[in-house]
């Protein structure tokens, strides 16, 4: 006689709640997981020095007549201007320490899951691929804009804080939008290049290698191009030139070099589409022939 | 019965190396074991039914729902892989939480299911602790704690009782054999025999990426008919016993087991020598202590269809 089975599943009473971010679980543990490292709390926490650097400088541009003994002539360095906010997002320190931040706090994103196998456990549950790279991405978008849009506008509010005015504001009515514009640039830049050399390896301390290593041979290799071949489109070689030309273009200031930005979002929009198109190859479950 | 999983003309391969070869298959409820040697296809498989590689050819539905490209089919699906797949970083609790999150359930409901599982495997005491301290053991029990947190209706199990120890073994067959009582589907894989036979009787053969045979394994010997069936018989008197066999054209072949008491018969029909032996051990009256069948056991079938 066959055996009778009893249907025995559970009827389950709680709450579920509507999955409208399915990547969520993937932002959040990879957050947290960076805020796990003590040397990344300690570089996290640096980053934070140019705002502070520029936030000071906010201050005392108002105070002009305070530190005057200090600033000895100087003070046109301090004036405030879009070329201010400029030169905040575009600086070679900035951009340097969002790379140090993300080397340390992103780089085993993709690299730490193929290295213990998770991605079979992600896809063997409600995530799709897309679902897992947008969770990835937003945990860099995360670091991304508390480093460059949070301090941007906070930078904008104190200004206006200690100006006592809507003067400024009024005066370039767009720059927030520069702000929140180049900031989204940084992180769909970085997103891309980040998640691409993060998938390229395991072993996520070669990972920061790599992430150090190709944004500063890129320059490197700009320096040499451009000593050989002496035009100054060889800066399209160079992942900080582009993003300083771009940043510039964005904050209607003077471009760095004679090259038109275009041929700088150009480049950058190639090496997302590249990135892109490898993610989508690399990311899959671990094949294993058993 | 409309089949749970069903596959057809389904392969796979990486480059040149095949990896599943125009599997056609379907599977019910209660336990099913895919047995295969490494190699064999098996995990190939459970990637597929679990969506997370694309057939090459061939489609795999689950409750007639295609599996590819489908995650919200995986709300009912739980999946325990072969290997280890954890952060060493993360303590077990966070692991089982982390991965209840992608099922939309509410805090408290996932603090719940966390402890209802790891309760299961009896991991509760060690639930704080870092993963990278767990035994192997231990691992084997939290991948299983989190295949069946979010009380899935199917579960898929790849080698889940490998690196066991016995009673660790005997547990975890125990919360299988649970699970099916409890009328789910489970698909188990082993390349290890007897953890097969302990779970099911309804297998699966796989090798070099084809299904050799299916069924249960008295089905499963009937497809073997070119082979003999190996009958032990253990007797007073082995040698009048093969005398009276001697002229019988169903055997293939008699010895005589180290013992001295053994014949061993090797026949193509079973059923025809069972009915003759009865006849033969009353007509000379010899006292028959023990008739086994040796090979009728999974490693033999296995070895037959391998053509070992």
């Amino acid at each position: 006689m066959a055996t009778v089975r009893e249907k025995g599943y559970s009827h389950w009473d709680g709450h579920l709640i509507e999955r409208r971010f399915p990547w969520w679980p993937i932002t959040r543990t990879g957050i947290q997981l960076a805020f796990r490292k003590k040397r990344f709390k300690i570089i996290f926490a640096g980053a934070f020095i140019p705002s502070v650097v520029f936030l000071v400088g906010l201050y005392i541009s108002e105070r002009l007549e305070d530190f005057k003994t200090f600033l000895q002539g100087s003070d046109r360095l301090i004036n405030i201007s879009p070329k201010y906010f400029a030169t905040y997002f575009t600086n070679d320190s900035l951009l340097f320490l969002i790379v140090l931040v993300l080397a340390f706090g992103a780089g085993g994103l993709i690299a730490d899951d193929l290295k213990h196998s998770s991605l079979q456990l992600y896809f063997s549950r409600p995530l799709s691929k897309k679902d897992y790279l947008i969770g990835k991405m937003s945990v860099i978008a995360f670091f991304v804009l508390i480093l460059t849009a949070l301090p941007g506008i906070v930078l904008i509010i104190f200004k206006l804080i200690f100006a006592g005015s809507f003067k400024f504001f009024l005066q370039y009515p767009w720059l927030p939008l520069s702000v929140l514009g180049f900031s989204a640039l940084l992180t769909v830049f970085f997103g891309f290049y980040v998640l691409l050399l993060s998938s390229v390896s395991k072993n996520a301390r070669y990972v920061l290698i790599l992430i150090f290593g190709v944004y500063i041979f890129s320059n490197v290799l700009y320096g040499i191009l451009q000593g050989i071949f002496r035009t100054p489109y060889m800066l399209l070689f160079s992942v900080p030139a582009n993003l300083q030309q771009a940043g510039a273009f964005l904050f209607g200031q003077t471009l760095p070099r004679a090259v038109p930005a275009v041929w700088s979002f150009a480049v950058l929009a190639a090496i997302c589409a590249l990135s892109a198109v490898v993610l989508d190859r690399k990311i899959r479950s671990v094949e294993v022939i058993k | 019965m409309t089949a749970v999983i069903a596959a057809a003309s389904l392969s796979k391969w990486y480059g040149n190396v095949l990896g599943l070869n125009d599997v056609t298959l379907e599977i019910e409820d209660g336990i099913t074991g895919l047995l295969g040697p490494n190699g064999a296809g098996k995990s190939t498989f459970m990637k597929l039914i679990t969506g997370q590689m694309k057939p090459n050819i061939g489609t795999v539905t689950v409750r007639g729902r295609k599996v590819w490209n489908n995650p919200e089919l995986f709300q009912g699906i739980g999946f325990c892989p072969e290997q280890d797949v954890f952060y060493e970083d993360v303590t077990g609790w966070e692991f089982l939480t982390g991965l209840l999150r992608f099922y939309g359930y509410a805090g408290t409901e996932i603090r719940d299911r966390a402890a209802r599982a790891l309760d299961i495997v009896g991991l509760t005491a060690d639930k704080d602790r870092l993963i990278r301290g767990y035994s192997r053991g231990m691992r084997q029990r939290i991948k299983f704690a989190q295949a069946v947190a979010h009380d899935p209706s199917i579960l898929i199990l790849d080698e889940p009782l490998s690196g066991l120890d016995p009673l660790g073994k005997r547990k975890l067959i125990r919360l299988i054999k649970g699970f099916r009582d409890q009328g789910r589907t489970v698909l188990v894989s082993s390349h290890v025999l007897p953890e097969i036979e302990a779970l099911t009787s309804r297998i699966v053969l796989i090798h070099q990426g084809k299904i050799l045979a299916q069924g249960d394994i008295p089905y499963v010997r009937e497809l073997i008919e070119a082979h003999p069936h190996q009958i032990s018989v253990r007797s007073s008197d082995p040698r009048a016993l093969a005398a009276r066999f001697v002229g019988d054209p169903s055997i293939q072949k008699m010895t005589f087991g180290p013992d001295g008491r053994t014949l061993v018969v090797e026949t193509h029909k079973r059923d025809e020598f069972f009915g003759r032996l009865t006849g033969v051990v009353l007509e000379a009256g010899i006292e028959v202590d023990e008739i086994s069948s040796p090979d009728d056991n999974l490693q033999s079938v296995f070895e037959y269809l391998v053509g070992k």
